[in-house]
């Protein structure tokens, strides 16, 4: 397995969860990419601008301090949090389908803003962007360290307080309401995780990538995360993983089918999902692996993959 | 006077074909309550079969180099044929990608996985066998009309005017159809609530294949309409038009023909309106526009107030 | 429906496409590392290229060159194993072609094929010490990305004014131009910013200077707009499709001022797209089929046998004298070790770097002329040419004629 491409898999998993997060209140929003980009920018910006972050001599030799880098998320975490509370304010009054579209209008606009700032460097954009790792290898552990605490994270949320109202907002938001849930509230939160999630990764995109343009952040991404999280499944943060690694090395591995790779590609996504209907991962099919671990591991893991059992108290250990 | 012309007929027509793409979202939209994310290469290989139809003869690129068809209809029948073959791989992409999600019940977002995957396969296939090369109709293809037109001093290409008058006929007659005839109505009932029209002995499979074909059709001779006055720029061409389509469909609201139709000539004509030191930025207006009507109005011009039952 | 036999053959078919799924990832995970030199003692070299995507149709005349020049070098020692690897038209596939190639050992890499992806991928290859020679990037800052990055594709600063000055004289009284460019392709905004400054140098001040995408189609609104300000002289930066179709608008809608065409133009994908509109239009190249020297003339026979006649377009000289320099280069590596030992046998890194030193400092007589580079690995080109197109009367098909260039600019 190819270091770059297994890089590539982990960043496609992050941005996958980024697009789930929104979707577990029901909401169907594509403003991934916008802060991906605002994110990738903002690093890209950064590191190339600010010669204090630069610290020890060669930057291209993998010598940006870790530390700068972890600045350069959490700046780009706080700007795309305050931008999405800001943003979720207005926008998450729309349902449905019209969410998506305000949504995707929101990224074109910033895509197009960013392609005329002569700070972003328009279409050329920015380049020779410092390496903290001179290896992929180390961006794979870093990436790999970022996704199992997103994971995480999303684990303590499906069973806490606000992922049990976000889970009931997305079976029925009316009912949800009327039981007193603030509806408003949690979906702001959802989103506002998703720009943050989306944010981190775009800064270790960027380093990753070399090179940051405004092309990075559009559409066609936006269509691509969505295909990881529904692929994968949608009705637990183990799908969209899922989808995200597999839809990312999919095209590369069928590198050797030569020309008619896309085609193939084409005919997996088009036939796969018949298969299997609800997702590659569903939280049926996840209880029944965690059932067959082993007693003393499942206590261990303390393992609430549904909502739904975490209320049982038969389930719980 | 003159520049206002102008702009008016470039809007109308770049609108008219928004529209009739839209158009072709919003009768499966209606049927089925998702998008077709393949819609946008069927109006690709609309335009590809266009182009052979009237003996357009294939580059030396794709695996099909050098084709050419031993006839050469003229553009009136071309594109009508066109639309009946995109009329047929429509009803391909339905019974592959959308028939059997139906079946087991899939989760809704799904179909827009499956659709991007025929989309993604029809693209790619045109490529392997056509080459990525672009093409153009031939501009003799309208036969006597002359190519500019000179009206109340605005220059004109004469198929921008052919675009829009077919355009424009299309619309009336599906307009008339929809609200006319049996399947028309059965159509609409469907799209109001496939579970009723079935009890009422409405075959919302047929109505659903219907939709699709129709859909197809008129995502065909949009492509051969946009062939015949811009060009085929390669197999991708179609995807940009499939985003700026989106946005008009959403202004004009879902599942309304009159409202598509109003909003391809808003969006059309208020791209013209943009000048030309902000030209940059033209497709961020269009889009802040749109963000503005959902705000504002998110059931878009002509569509209705959405409203879910408790 | 009957649900009973239904799950059953569902589950049969579920498992079979899941294994299937995971036998594909084990393949992966195992795929044989070629390193060293090909079964026969022949030196990989490797090609990314566009082969999907937006930019395929540059790809796709690429791969020709490559071709063509492959068979012409194929006689001789070293061997060479030419390796095409699809690099899409985005930053990713670039970069995991490059990867899937430098794994696979070879000792130079062509390509990518726009400029775009050169910025994101000539890096990697820069780093893991492997010449990059590219054959079509011409934005600005290129073989300043590292001692390793060259290209044989002329940058815009030294092309694109040409093709001013050949306007400028063949009609002296031009007084208002406007320019279009497409803003999201990094090779058109760098030839437009030369553009602008050429004709700022010749005291000629825009009246309009327009964006478009290269995903664009339809320009009527910008073009009309553009012509109330009557404009004598209208420069495009754009790639073939889109700046095909602009062309054709601008003569339907009425310009009948000069229209100059930037680099990325330079190509028979104009033809089909403008048609008999394409006449007329000024063209600055990095290749002429027209220019007569010998080695352009054998390229010239070796395109017509393989293609049943017609013309090589820029894009397919220019990847064929990126693949000349490479095996030329290590053809004189060759000739200058002692006999009876061969490149093979010394290690990779070390022939990448004597490879690097002799493509640096060798002189090529390629289709494009006689080419050679800086120490910096910028690509110096003794010809330039100014061509103008001329369509056949069916309006199919045409040439690019060369007209007569002064001696310097």
């Amino acid at each position: 397995m190819d270091t770059t491409l297994l890089v590539q898999m982990l960043l496609g998993a992050l941005l996958a969860l980024s697009v789930y997060l929104p979707l577990t209140c029901g909401q169907l929003s594509l403003a991934t990419p916008g802060f991906y980009a605002i994110g990738g920018t903002l690093a890209a910006l950064l590191s190339t601008k600010v010669p204090a972050l630069a610290g020890a001599a060669d930057p291209a030799g993998g010598a940006y301090p870790l530390g700068s880098v972890l600045l350069e998320m959490l700046l780009a975490a706080l700007l795309c949090g305050v931008l999405a509370d800001g943003i979720g304010r207005v926008v998450l009054r729309l349902q449905g389908i019209y969410l998506t579209i305000a949504t995707i209008a929101l990224v074109e606009i910033l895509r197009v803003v960013s392609l005329n700032l002569e700070i972003t460097g328009g279409a050329v954009g920015i380049f020779a962007i410092p390496q903290p790792f001179a290896d992929p290898a180390g961006y794979a552990l870093f990436a790999g360290a970022l996704l199992a605490l997103v994971c995480w994270l999303c684990q303590r949320l499906a069973v806490s307080r606000p992922g049990l109202a976000m889970a009931a907002i997305r079976d029925d938001a009316i009912a949800a309401a009327s039981s007193g849930i603030p509806i408003e509230g949690w979906k702001r939160l959802a989103f506002v995780l998703s720009a943050l999630v989306a944010a981190v990764t775009g800064v270790v995109a960027a380093h990753f990538l070399n090179a940051w343009n405004p092309r990075l952040g559009n559409f066609d991404a936006s269509i691509t995360t969505l295909a990881f999280v529904v692929f994968g499944g949608s009705r637990t943060w183990v799908g969209p993983v899922v989808g995200g690694l597999a839809l990312t090395a999919l095209p590369e591995l069928l590198r050797p089918v030569g020309d008619l790779r896309l085609i193939v590609f084409g005919l997996v996504i088009l036939l796969g999902p018949a298969l299997f209907p609800q997702g590659l991962v569903t939280p049926e099919r996840l209880s029944a692996v965690a059932a067959r671990l082993p007693e003393p591991l499942q206590r261990r893991l303390g393992f609430r993959l549904s909502p739904a059992e975490a209320l049982d108290p038969e389930v719980r250990p | 006077m003159e520049p206002a012309l102008q702009f008016l007929i470039n809007g109308l027509s770049t609108g008219a074909v928004y529209g009739l793409f839209a158009l072709g979202y919003t009768l499966v939209f209606s049927v089925l309550g998702v998008f077709n994310f393949a819609h946008g290469a069927v109006f690709t290989l609309g335009a590809y079969l266009t182009y052979l139809l009237v003996g357009g003869a294939v580059g030396a690129n794709g695996l099909l180099a050098g084709l050419q068809l031993p006839f050469a209809l003229p553009f009136w029948a071309a594109l009508p044929a066109a639309g009946l073959l995109t009329a047929l791989v429509s009803l391909a992409v339905e019974a592959t990608a959308f028939r059997p999600l139906r079946r087991h019940r899939a989760e809704p977002l799904l179909y827009l996985i499956t659709s991007l995957g025929a989309g993604v396969i029809l693209v790619n296939l045109l490529q392997l066998l056509l080459g990525a090369e672009g093409y153009s109709l031939p501009t003799t293809a309208l036969g006597a009309l002359p190519i500019t037109l000179t009206i109340a001093g605005a220059q004109l290409r004469s198929v921008q005017l052919v675009l829009l008058v077919v355009a424009a006929l299309v619309l009336v007659v599906l307009s008339l159809w929809l609200e006319g005839s049996r399947s028309g109505k059965a159509l609409q009932a469907v799209s109001e609530d496939a579970t009723t029209a079935r009890l009422l002995g409405i075959d919302s499979d047929a109505m659903i294949r219907l939709g699709f074909a129709m859909s197809g059709f008129l995502a065909g001779i949009a492509g051969g309409l946009v062939g015949l006055s811009l060009s085929i720029s390669g197999p991708y061409f179609g995807i940009s038009y499939g985003l700026k389509a989106l946005g008009v469909l959403v202004l004009g609201g879902m599942g309304s023909v009159s409202g598509a139709v109003l909003a391809g000539l808003i969006v059309g004509s208020a791209e013209a309106l943009v000048p030309s030191e902000w030209s940059g930025y033209r497709d961020a207006i269009a889009y802040a526009f749109l963000f503005g009507v959902l705000l504002l109005r998110p059931q878009g011009l002509l569509g209705r107030a959405q409203s879910t039952k408790v | 429906m009957n649900v009973g036999q239904g799950c059953a053959a569902e589950t049969v078919v579920r498992v079979a496409g899941s294994t299937l799924v995971a036998a594909l990832l084990a393949a992966c995970g195992s795929r044989p590392q070629t390193g060293g030199a090909g079964g026969n003692g022949a030196l990989p070299v490797g090609a990314v290229i566009a082969l999907t995507g937006n930019a395929s149709v540059i790809g796709q005349d690429q791969r020709i060159g490559l071709e063509l020049a492959r068979a012409q070098f194929a006689a001789g020692s070293p061997q060479l194993d030419l390796r095409i690897e699809d690099g899409g038209s985005d930053e990713a596939t670039a970069t995991n072609a490059f990867r899937s190639l430098i794994r696979a050992d070879v000792v130079a890499l062509i390509g990518p094929s726009l400029s775009q992806q050169a910025f994101a991928v000539d890096p990697i290859a820069d780093r893991a010490g492997i010449p990059v020679l590219g054959p079509s990037n011409t934005a600005t800052g290129i073989p300043q990305i590292g001692p390793f990055v060259s290209r044989v594709s002329a940058p815009v600063s030294q092309v694109a004014p040409l093709s001013i000055g050949a306007a400028l004289r063949q009609n002296p009284d031009i007084r208002r131009v406007a320019v279009f460019y497409a803003q999201d392709d990094a090779y058109s905004t760098a030839e437009s910013k030369i553009f602008q400054k050429v004709l700022a140098g010749r005291n000629l001040k825009p009246v309009a200077v327009q964006k478009t995408s290269v995903s664009d189609t339809d320009f009527q609104n910008q073009i009309t707009d553009t012509l109330r300000r009557s404009p004598d002289l209208i420069v495009i930066s754009a790639l073939p499709s889109d700046g095909g179709n602009l062309v054709r608008q601008l003569r339907e809608l009425g310009f009948k001022g000069t229209l100059v065409a930037g680099n990325g133009m330079n190509s028979p994908n104009i033809y089909p797209i403008c048609q008999r509109f394409c006449d007329g239009l000024l063209i600055a190249q990095a290749y002429s089929p027209e220019a007569d020297t010998p080695s352009n003339r054998a390229f010239l026979a070796a395109y017509a046998k393989a293609h049943g006649g017609g013309v090589p377009p820029q894009f397919s000289a220019q990847a064929f004298a990126a693949y000349q320099v490479v095996a030329e280069a290590l053809r004189s590596l060759q000739a200058s070790r002692p006999a009876g030992t061969t490149l093979a046998a010394l290690p990779r890194a070390e022939l990448r770097r004597q490879l690097n030193a002799a493509l640096l400092k060798g002189t090529y007589q390629t289709p494009l002329g006689e080419i050679r580079f800086t120490p910096e690995g910028e690509v110096v080109q003794k010809n330039f040419y100014v061509a103008q197109v001329r369509m056949n009367r069916d309006g199919r098909s045409g040439r690019f004629q060369l007209l007569p260039t002064p001696a310097a600019l």
